[in-house]
C-alpha cells in the first residue's frame, strides 16, 4: 500500500507571514497517524490544504497517489473530515443532515436510509429526532459531525480534536470503530491535544511547530529519539530528560521536541514566575 | 457494531443526486424555519406581541414588492403606448440599478435569516460546473431577484397591454435582461465579497452604503425648481446615447425593433454577450473558491494567533499582579463598574460600522431640518432626537448579543449583573446622548425660527423618559429574548443587532413617545402654557428613571431565572 498523504514542501503564506513552511508529511495507507503541535502551530492551516478548503502557496499535495490540485472533486469524495466547527447545518434534525450529506457524496437513497439509521444508532442519536441540531449539545454534534464524515465510507479521515465533549462511554465505541476503519485500510489523520488518546490510538506521529515539521516517524522511534537530537537540559525539568528514551511518554517527548526554543533557551515560563505564585 | 464499508468511488456522482440533495436541504430548512425553538416555554403576551408585529410587518412587505411591481408595469406600458422610448430605457436601467442596489443591501438582510453559506458546499466532491450551476440556483428567491423579475415580468406585461406584437420579444429580451442582472449581481457580490475580506474595510463600506441609502432618499430634492421631471430621469434621458451600448440599451432596441428583425436578434445577442461576460466574472471568482482560496479574515486568525504567540512567549511579564495571599479577594470585586465601561469603550472603538453608521440618521435629521420640518420647531427637535437616536436604540434590545459565549464570563465570576448591565446602559446613554446632541446642533442651526427654551427643556426632559424606557424595556428584552450576533459580518453568521420583535418593539417605543408630543404640545398652545410640557415630560421621565431603577435593582434575580435562554442563544451553534 503506497502513500495516503504525501506532501512535497508544502508552504503557505498569508501576506508577508509565512504560516506553514516547506512540510513534507507521509502518512503511509492504513495507518493512523497522530498529528501534533501547540496551538497556534498551524495544524488546522495543514488540515485545510489536505482537504482541500484552502490553496497552498506552494508545493504539492498527494492524496492517495492523486494530485489534489488537479482531481479534487474525485479525492474529496474519498476524503472524510470534522470541518472547523462542525460547519454542521443548524436548522436540519439529525436525520436530514446525514441523509443530505450522503446524497452529496453520491450514495444512493437506500444505502443513504440504511447508513443513517445505523449511525444515528452507533452515536446514540437516534431518539433525538424531534431536535434540531442546533439544539443539540457540542458532544452531540461533535458525534453527529463524526458520523457525516464516515457516512461515505472514506479512504482517508480527517479528526481535528474527535473525542472533545464526547462522553467515554461514546469515546470508547468511537475508538473502536476507528480503529476497525485502520483495520480496513482506511488512513487517520487524527489532532489532538489530548497525547494519551493519541498515544492509544496512533501508530504513526508528526509534530508539527511554527508551521515547520520538527519530527515524524512511528511512535516507537520517536519515543526512542531516533528522530530529534535530545535538546539540552531545561531548567526545572530534569526529570523529563533523565528518563531512558526507550520508556519515555509520548508527552515528555512532545514536551521535548516543542517545548524548548530552537537556541535551546525554554520557551515557556516555569510557574514559579507568576507573581501571584510565588 | 455496525461496520462501515468503504465505496469503490468509480462511478460519478450523478448530477442529480446532488442538485436534489441540496434542493431537498434547503426546503427542509425552509420548513424547519418555521418550527419556533422556544414555542414550549414562549409567554403568551409574547406570542400575542409577536403576531400583531408582523401582522403590520407583513403588508410593509407586500408594498415594497406590489410598489415598484405595479410601477414597472405602468411606466412600460405608458413608454409604449404614449410611444416615449427613452422611457422604456429608462425604466431597464431605473430597475438594474435598484436590483444591483437592494442585492448589494440584501447580503445584510439575507445574513439574518437562518440559512447557509453556500461555499459551504465546497466540502463535498462537487465537481466545478455543477458547483457553478448550484451558486447560479441559490439564491434566486432574494427579495432583489424576486422583485427586480417581476418588475421585468410586469414591464413586458405592460408592453404587451400597449402593443401586443411586441409582448413575445418583450418576455425574451426581458427574460435575456434578469438573467444578465443575476449575473451581474452576483459577480458585483462575490467580488465585493473578495474586495472586502478585512473586517474593518467591510465595515466602512458598510456604513458608506448606509450612508447612500439614505442620501439616495432625497436625490428628488436636487431638482431644478423650473422642472416638473425628476432629475434621474431627465439624466437618463440625456445618457440615453451612452446606455446604448449597456444592456439596457440592447434591451430596449430589441423590445422597440429599432432597425429591423436581424438588428433586433443582434441586440439579443448583444444582450447575451453582457450576460455572459458577467458569468464570466462570477465564474472567475468561484474558480478561485473552489481551489481553496484564504478570503476571510476568520482563516487569518491562525496564523495572527500564531504570531501573537511567538512574540508572547519571547516576551517577559513585566506587570506584577499581586499575590493571592497578599490580598484578600472580597465577595464582590470592586471596579466592576470601570472595567465594564473601559471593555465596552473598547469594543465600541473597534465598530467601524457602528460609529459609521451613527452618521446615517444625521444626514437624514440635516436634510428634514431643511425641508418638511423646518418651519415647524415644535415638533422639529423632538422629531429630529426621536429619529437620530431610533437606530443606535435597537442595540440596546439585545446588549447581551456581540457577547455571544462571552456571557459565561458574566455568570460564572463574582459579579453582580446589575452592574454589569448599569456600565452597558452607561455607555449605550453615552453614544444614544452624543447622537442626539448632534441632532440637537443641527436642527437649532438649521432652524429658520429660534426654538423657545421651553420647548428645548421640554425636549431634554422626553429625551431622558425615552432613554429610561427604552433601557428598560430594552434591558428587560436583552435578558427575556437575546440573539447571538457579529457586528461587521455579512455572511455565515446572523448580523442583524435584534430580532425582528425587539426592532419593531424599539420602533412602536419611539414613536409612540414621539406622537405624545403633538397633544402635550396642542395642549399648552391652547391653554397658552408654553412651560405645561416641561412639567409632563418632567412627570415623565421621573416616572421612567424610577421603573429603570426598579429594574435594575431586581435584574440578577432575571438574569438568573432565564440564564437557560440566555447560554442556550448566545452559547449555542
Amino acid at each position: 500500500m503506497g502513500p495516503a498523504i504525501e506532501t512535497a514542501a508544502l508552504t503557505r503564506r498569508f501576506g508577508d507571514f509565512t504560516a506553514v513552511r516547506e512540510v513534507a508529511l507521509r502518512v503511509e495507507g492504513g495507518q493512523f497517524y497522530g498529528f501534533l503541535g501547540p496551538n497556534g502551530a498551524c495544524k488546522l492551516t495543514i488540515i485545510k490544504m489536505l482537504t482541500g478548503v484552502l490553496a497552498p502557496s506552494s508545493g504539492s499535495i498527494r492524496i492517495l497517489g492523486q494530485d489534489l490540485t488537479t482531481s479534487s472533486a474525485e479525492l474529496k469524495r474519498q476524503i472524510g473530515v470534522v470541518p472547523e466547527g462542525m460547519a454542521l447545518f443548524g436548522r436540519l434534525t439529525a436525520r436530514e443532515y446525514l441523509r443530505f450529506v450522503g446524497r452529496m457524496y453520491g450514495l444512493d437513497r437506500d444505502t443513504t436510509g440504511q447508513r443513517t439509521e445505523e449511525l444515528l444508532e452507533f452515536m446514540n442519536l437516534a431518539g433525538e429526532d424531534k431536535k434540531l441540531v442546533t439544539d443539540f449539545s457540542h458532544g452531540m454534534q461533535k458525534k453527529l459531525a463524526l458520523a457525516a464524515a464516515v457516512i461515505h465510507g472514506p479512504r482517508v479521515l480527517f479528526l481535528d480534536e474527535p473525542f472533545e465533549g464526547v462522553d467515554a462511554v461514546a469515546a470508547g465505541t468511537l475508538k473502536a470503530m476507528l480503529q476497525r476503519m485502520t483495520a480496513h485500510g482506511v488512513t487517520i489523520f487524527l489532532t489532538s491535544h489530548v497525547l494519551e488518546i493519541v498515544e492509544r490510538l496512533c501508530t504513526h506521529i508528526g509534530v508539527i511547530h511554527r508551521g515547520e515539521l520538527v519530527a515524524q516517524g512511528s511512535l516507537e522511534e520517536l519515543r526512542a529519539g531516533a528522530l530529534k537530537p535530545s535538546p539540552p537540559p531545561r531548567p526545572g525539568e530534569e526529570l523529563l530528560t533523565r528518563e531512558a528514551p526507550g520508556s519515555r511518554t509520548l508527552e515528555q517527548v512532545f514536551l521535548e521536541i516543542v517545548g524548548t526554543e530552537r537556541d535551546g533557551s525554554t520557551g515557556a515560563r516555569a510557574p514559579e514566575e507568576l507573581s501571584w505564585l510565588r | 457494531m455496525v461496520e462501515i464499508e468503504t465505496e469503490p468511488h468509480r462511478r460519478t456522482i450523478p448530477a442529480s443526486a446532488q442538485l436534489g440533495a441540496v434542493a431537498w436541504l434547503r426546503w427542509r430548512m425552509f420548513v424547519n424555519s418555521l418550527r419556533s425553538r422556544q414555542a414550549g416555554g414562549r409567554k403568551v403576551g409574547g406570542l400575542i406581541l409577536a403576531i400583531v408585529l408582523r401582522l403590520i410587518l407583513w403588508p410593509v412587505f407586500a408594498l415594497w414588492v406590489i410598489g415598484p411591481v405595479f410601477g414597472a408595469g405602468y411606466v412600460a406600458w405608458s413608454a409604449i403606448d404614449g410611444h416615449k422610448p427613452l422611457w422604456l430605457l429608462a425604466l431597464l436601467a431605473g430597475i438594474c440599478f435598484l436590483w444591483q442596489f437592494i442585492a448589494i443591501n440584501g447580503s445584510n438582510i439575507a445574513a439574518s435569516m437562518p440559512t447557509f453559506e453556500p461555499s459551504s458546499l465546497l466540502r463535498f466532491p462537487v465537481p466545478f460546473g455543477r458547483y457553478v450551476l448550484l451558486r447560479s440556483v441559490l439564491g434566486l428567491l432574494t427579495p432583489s431577484t424576486v422583485v427586480g423579475s417581476l418588475a421585468l415580468l410586469a414591464s413586458a406585461v405592460g408592453i404587451g397591454i400597449a402593443e401586443p406584437r411586441l409582448a413575445l420579444m418583450a418576455l425574451l429580451a426581458l427574460g435575456l435582461y434578469a438573467l444578465m442582472n443575476i449575473y451581474l449581481a452576483r459577480m458585483i457580490g462575490i467580488w465585493l465579497e473578495r474586495l472586502l475580506a478585512g473586517r474593518r474595510t467591510r465595515e466602512i463600506f458598510g456604513g458608506l452604503l448606509a450612508i447612500a441609502i439614505v442620501s439616495f432618499q432625497f436625490l428628488q430634492l436636487g431638482r431644478p425648481k423650473h422642472t416638473h421631471e425628476s432629475w434621474i430621469i431627465d439624466a437618463t434621458m440625456r445618457s440615453a446615447q451612452a446606455m446604448r451600448w449597456l444592456p439596457p440599451g440592447f434591451a430596449a432596441d430589441a423590445i422597440l425593433g429599432r432597425g429591423g428583425l436581424l438588428a433586433q436578434f443582434g441586440n439579443l445577442l448583444l444582450l447575451g454577450a453582457w450576460a455572459a461576460v458577467f458569468l464570466a466574472g462570477f465564474t472567475y471568482r468561484l474558480h478561485k473558491q473552489y481551489l481553496g482560496e484564504h478570503l476571510s479574515d476568520g482563516v487569518n486568525n491562525s496564523p495572527a494567533t500564531a504570531r501573537t504567540q511567538h512574540r508572547s512567549v519571547a516576551e517577559p511579564a513585566r506587570k506584577r499582579v499581586g499575590s493571592i495571599a497578599a490580598a484578600e479577594r472580597p465577595s464582590v470585586p470592586p471596579g466592576v463598574l470601570p472595567a465594564m465601561l473601559r471593555k465596552e469603550w473598547l469594543t465600541m472603538r473597534g465598530n467601524t460600522g457602528q460609529l459609521i453608521g451613527l452618521v446615517t440618521p444625521l444626514i437624514f435629521v440635516w436634510i428634514m431640518s431643511r425641508g418638511l420640518f423646518g418651519h415647524h420647531p415644535a415638533y422639529m427637535l423632538p422629531g429630529a432626537v426621536g429619529y437620530a437616536i431610533l437606530t443606535p436604540m435597537a442595540a440596546v434590545y439585545n446588549i447581551f448579543g456581540p457577547e455571544g459565549p462571552g456571557i459565561q464570563l458574566y455568570l460564572l465570576a463574582p459579579v453582580r449583573m446589575r452592574d454589569v448591565l448599569l456600565a452597558k446602559n452607561i455607555a449605550s446613554t453615552a453614544l444614544l446622548s452624543a447622537e442626539a446632541a448632534l441632532a440637537w446642533l443641527i436642527t437649532v442651526k438649521a432652524s429658520t425660527t429660534p426654538i423657545p427654551a421651553a420647548t428645548q427643556l421640554g425636549t431634554l426632559l422626553w429625551l431622558v423618559f425615552v432613554l429610561a424606557i427604552n433601557l428598560a424595556l430594552g434591558t428587560l428584552r436583552s435578558i427575556q429574548s437575546p440573539r447571538k450576533f457579529m457586528p461587521g459580518q455579512t455572511r455565515q453568521v446572523r448580523s442583524a443587532p435584534t430580532s425582528r420583535t425587539s426592532a419593531l418593539l424599539v420602533l412602536a417605543v419611539v414613536t409612540a413617545s414621539l406622537m405624545l408630543q403633538i397633544p402635550v404640545t396642542r395642549l399648552s398652545r391652547n391653554l397658552h402654557q408654553p412651560w405645561l410640557g416641561v412639567w409632563i415630560f418632567g412627570g415623565l421621565a421621573i416616572a421612567g428613571l424610577a421603573g429603570y431603577v426598579v429594574l435594575l435593582s431586581n435584574v440578577d434575580t432575571l438574569v438568573q431565572r432565564n440564564r437557560d435562554v440566555l447560554e442556550k442563544e448566545l452559547c449555542g451553534v
